[in-house]
């Protein structure tokens, strides 16, 4: 018999994969994609961190299970990769992680230490001393804005501010739909290693009460760094495939800073600059039945 | 970089080394992994092979830069020849244990 599938860790993995037109299926134990003429694709499933579906994409039930016990998260995404719904790997599988992340967003002092960290984090240096999240969300605006403003600048590009309409994609201006694209496919990474760490995607701390407010927080960490460039730079090129030239570019530039093996550590330090333990046990907790055995996966892998 | 060769191995085992690996021609995987998960995907293989054999090849730091394990019954046998490790080529009807 062989052993039982379990994940790999979040940084042996490659990126992203977007898959589209064909019905993904399990044959003989692997995750296949197979086009209407019959010819099937091999998906290397477990190590991939996350697999973006485009519209004309079918999953069975069988490769819903399989990309679930392997540990890789599955999105659903509309048009030019812009994500619509996610599953294939749980969240929410570390109760003590769950807990510690929600006893930090729930102090008012742990949250700006949080906060604080990944405003460091991002810029390299840390903010101003005594404001408030709110100023300190106005300060990360501005610098923000000067940010694109500059990008623009050295790429040539014609810039008027960040602006897409989702209900009608083909109405922004090429930057915008590079952007569009380049960072739907860090949130797509960022929710995968949000959920592998164990963390909840909605308990946010600079962004708060949204589904992906924590996604949307790591992922700004690494936003300036590795996607906003690259949008940037195809865009000056005026392709004819704005969308597809910024995932590749956005994919390499991933593996260049070697994104994978630094946002689990980055979530976790930044969660750790709140300067709380974790919460410690019940005196009278049960302990489980039986311990599962230890997975090679990241915490908030099951199984 | 890590490359497993499968002879005559049960599909349930081709289909689960394709989860991680990427199967190039028939039979052989490719992928890049850690020392960890290589352990792992190789007690995968000796779990399931049956009466198939395989061969994992990987770099290693010792002289020649690679490494290679085998399991089930195959005319080409390792061979330790001073810390060297070869192959020797059996003739036909000399096999291995449990041989085809």
């Amino acid at each position: 018999m062989l052993p039982k599938l379990s994940p790999l860790p979040l940084k042996e993995r490659f990126s992203l994969l977007f898959l589209e037109k064909g019905r993904l299926d399990v044959k003989d134990g692997a995750f296949v994609l197979i086009d209407k003429e019959g010819v099937r694709t091999h998906i290397p499933v477990g190590g991939v961190a996350c697999l973006m579906l485009e519209p004309g994409s079918r999953v069975s039930h069988a490769a819903a299970v399989l990309a679930a016990r392997a540990g890789t998260l599955l999105v659903w995404t509309g048009e030019a990769g812009v994500r619509l719904y996610s599953a294939g790997q749980p969240g929410g599988a570390r109760s003590d992680k769950l807990l510690y992340q929600a006893s930090l967003a729930l102090d008012p002092e742990a949250r700006l230490k949080v906060v604080r960290a990944m405003f460091a984090m991002r810029f390299g240096e840390p903010p101003p001393a005594r404001r408030s999240v709110e100023q300190l969300r106005g300060l990360e605006g501005a610098r923000v804005r000067a940010l694109y403003e500059n990008l623009a600048k050295q790429f040539g590009v014609k810039w008027t501010r960040r602006n897409y309409d989702p209900t009608a994609w083909n109405s922004g201006d090429v930057v915008n739909r590079c952007l569009s694209s380049a960072t739907s496919c860090l949130y797509g990474l960022s929710e995968a290693a949000v959920l592998a760490a164990g963390y909840a995607p909605a308990i946010g701390f600079l962004h708060t009460g949204k589904p992906r407010s924590f996604v949307f927080d790591i992922a700004d960490l690494f936003k300036f760094e590795t996607v906003v460039p690259e949008a940037f730079r195809i865009a000056a090129r005026k392709p004819h495939d704005p969308e597809g030239q910024t995932r590749r570019a956005c994919r390499d530039s991933f593996r260049k800073k070697k994104l994978l093996k630094r946002i689990i550590p980055a979530i976790e330090d930044i969660l750790a600059a709140g300067g709380k333990k974790p919460p410690p046990e019940y005196e009278d907790a049960v302990k489980p039945a039986y311990q599962d055995p230890e997975g090679l996966g990241d915490a908030g892998h099951r199984g | 970089m890590l490359v497993i060769v499968v002879e005559n191995a049960p599909p349930r085992l081709r289909g689960r080394l394709a989860v991680w690996l990427l199967e190039v021609r028939a039979g052989v995987y490719v992928g890049r992994y850690s020392v960890k998960t290589r352990e792992m995907i190789w007690k995968q293989v000796e779990e399931g092979i049956g009466e198939g054999n395989a061969v994992l090849c990987a770099p290693a730091p010792n002289d020649q830069g690679f490494e290679f394990a085998t399991c089930g019954a195959n005319r080409r046998l390792p061979r330790d020849m001073d810390g060297v490790r070869l192959v020797s080529f059996l003739p036909q009807g000399e096999l291995g244990e449990g041989e085809l």
